[in-house]
């Protein structure tokens, strides 16, 4: 009797959080019929959003992934003191809310900054500009790659390391060809973390950035601008948004960067899981 | 290096998070025994939810420190009545708004009771040396302003039409979601000028320098308040709002900054 009580509160629980998550996604696609949808996504206001939204969070990505990596595998190879202090600045941003990292990007950034009045005495200001779009979305992207990467590279077998260096590999070629083929999987879900909270960042661009139509305008942005002006055009970018997410998550799912975990995991579910 | 055993690292991070919270909640008790002490004479109508216009954010809970306030943009909060929102009275800055809900029947008729003037704010710095809304139209001039669905942001665009200025729309850098954002940007150095009510500018003394618009160009900045429809202490509301008209409510209104406003005659 008791078993089967348990069993039913453990499963009544997992429908309800899979119905609490589903329902606002569903919601958003029962208000817009797909005929609307498409034809908000004419709409100029859309089209700029999107536009400044890919090209600020690709390059952010791009820069993501050319320092993380370096910074990951060092915090996770070596030893040394002051490295948890680095780990801790490193996810700093992630619990740090949005709004203040803006403030802390001005703070750093702006015309009266730290660095920003150097900056500004050589004709640089960053400040509502795209470049300040690319660098706030970097800055709150990033500890999510940054974890998962160290993640991905503790979990690296130092014997196969070891056993490439021994063979007569270089630390290079060590690197591309061992290291990051087995630590795919990880840096690949960081990744696409990084990239979803990167899209969907608000509160640093619009304190550090700004918001204008074709500049700083992102597709967060725009909604919150639409919200009060067209709620039809706010579900269209929504559902817009969710698309984007969700093609994200599947092509980076489909790709064969995943690593099948039973490598890893002894757990007999996992299979195409994250590893 | 000794050796740390795992249980003591997990005992001083017990004892730093414990100190932590007693910081915190040393902090909130001292800043929660400051408010308290700064209840004047101001009347208290309680169990009510005020959204009004940011501009107000200084002086309504002077008028009255009873109500749960909500702040931001006139156009926001009217979305947010639209999808729903708990509040029993609105506050807007300018007509347009309430007549639209009264329209929709969301709020009951709506009430000027104040006015309020746009000037131009400049950093104490003045980093592009701006004297007059004409130097706007000087290249690179950083201006912000609100997006034009916010009333002030649509003010700002009735007085460069009056004065002819619309080609400085070119400078704009970010068009934001409320005044007080517009003039956080111009505080704290980061915009070169914008648009907000002069009663904003008075917030921040010392940060700002302010440039009168002429009066020709003056938009009618007139401020109406309402009970929302779904109120559900409607009674309070009217109280709030009668504070609000009233002679104490309307002195503290002049103090902040605020301009009186024609008595209402009819057909108004």
């Amino acid at each position: 009797m008791r078993k089967a009580l348990l069993a039913f509160l453990y499963f009544l629980a997992a429908a309800a959080a899979l119905a609490f998550l589903a329902l606002p996604i569903l919601a958003i696609f029962v208000h817009v019929p797909p005929g609307r949808l498409i034809d908000q996504l004419s709409n100029p206001v859309v089209t700029d959003a999107l536009i400044v939204s890919f090209k600020t969070t690709l390059i952010a990505q791009a820069l993501i992934l050319l320092f993380g990596t370096p910074t990951a595998y060092l915090l996770a190879s070596r030893r040394f003191p002051g490295r948890s202090l680095c780990v801790t600045l490193v996810e700093l941003p992630l619990v740090l809310p949005p709004a203040v990292a803006g403030i802390g990007l001005l703070a750093a950034f702006g015309r009266a900054g730290l660095l920003g009045s150097s900056l500004s005495a050589a004709g640089i200001t960053i400040p509502f500009t795209q470049t300040a779009v690319t660098i706030a979305v970097a800055f709150v992207a990033s500890p999510l790659y940054i974890r998962q990467a160290i993640a991905a590279f503790e979990a690296i077998d130092p014997n196969l390391v070891a056993a490439s260096r021994t063979l007569g590999a270089g630390p290079a070629r060590t690197f591309f060809r061992v290291i990051l083929p087995l630590s795919r999987g990880g840096l690949a879900a960081g990744e696409a973390l990084a990239f979803a909270r990167g899209l969907g960042e608000f509160g640093a661009t619009i304190m550090f950035a700004g918001s204008l139509q074709k500049v700083t305008q992102t597709l967060p942005l725009a909604i919150y601008a639409e919200f009060e002006v067209n709620f039809d055009v706010t579900l269209a970018i929504s559902a817009l948004l969710v698309l984007i997410s969700a093609a994200v998550l599947i092509s980076l799912k489909l790709t064969s960067l995943w690593q099948p975990s039973e490598q890893i995991s002894p757990s007999r579910f996992a299979r195409l899981s994250w590893s | 290096m000794e050796f740390v055993s795992q249980r003591r690292i997990a005992h001083r991070g017990a004892v730093v998070l414990a100190a932590l919270c007693a910081c915190l909640c040393s902090l909130l008790a001292a800043g929660g025994a400051a408010a308290r002490d700064d209840t004047h004479t101001s009347t208290r109508v309680t169990g009510i939810t005020v959204y009004a216009a940011s501009s107000l954010t200084d002086v309504f809970p002077k008028i009255d420190s009873g109500p749960k306030y909500s702040f931001g943009a006139s156009s926001t909060l009217a979305a947010q009545i639209t999808q729903g929102a708990p509040a029993d009275v609105f506050a807007s800055a300018n007509t347009t708004i309430p007549a639209q809900l009264f329209a929709k029947q969301l709020v009951q008729k709506p009430v000027v009771f104040t006015r309020n003037r746009l000037v131009l704010v400049v950093p104490t710095s003045n980093p592009a040396g701006i004297r007059s809304v004409y130097d706007l139209k000087k290249s690179g001039v950083k201006l912000v302003i609100a997006a034009p669905a916010v009333p002030v942001g649509s003010y700002t665009l009735q007085v460069l039409k009056q004065m002819g200025l619309t080609s400085v729309l070119s400078n704009v850098v970010s068009r934001e979601s409320d005044v007080r954002s517009v003039l956080s940007k111009v505080a704290l150095g980061e915009a070169d000028a914008g648009f907000v009510y002069s009663t904003d500018a008075r917030t921040v003394p010392g940060k700002v320098r302010v440039f009168k618009i002429p009066a020709w160009a003056q938009p009618k900045v007139t401020y109406a308040l309402a009970v929302v429809s779904a109120s559900g202490n409607k009674a309070a509301a009217q109280r709030f709002i009668k504070e609000v008209l009233s002679k104490a409510g309307q002195k503290k209104m002049i103090a902040a900054g605020f301009l009186p406003f024609p008595k209402a005659k009819s057909g108004r």
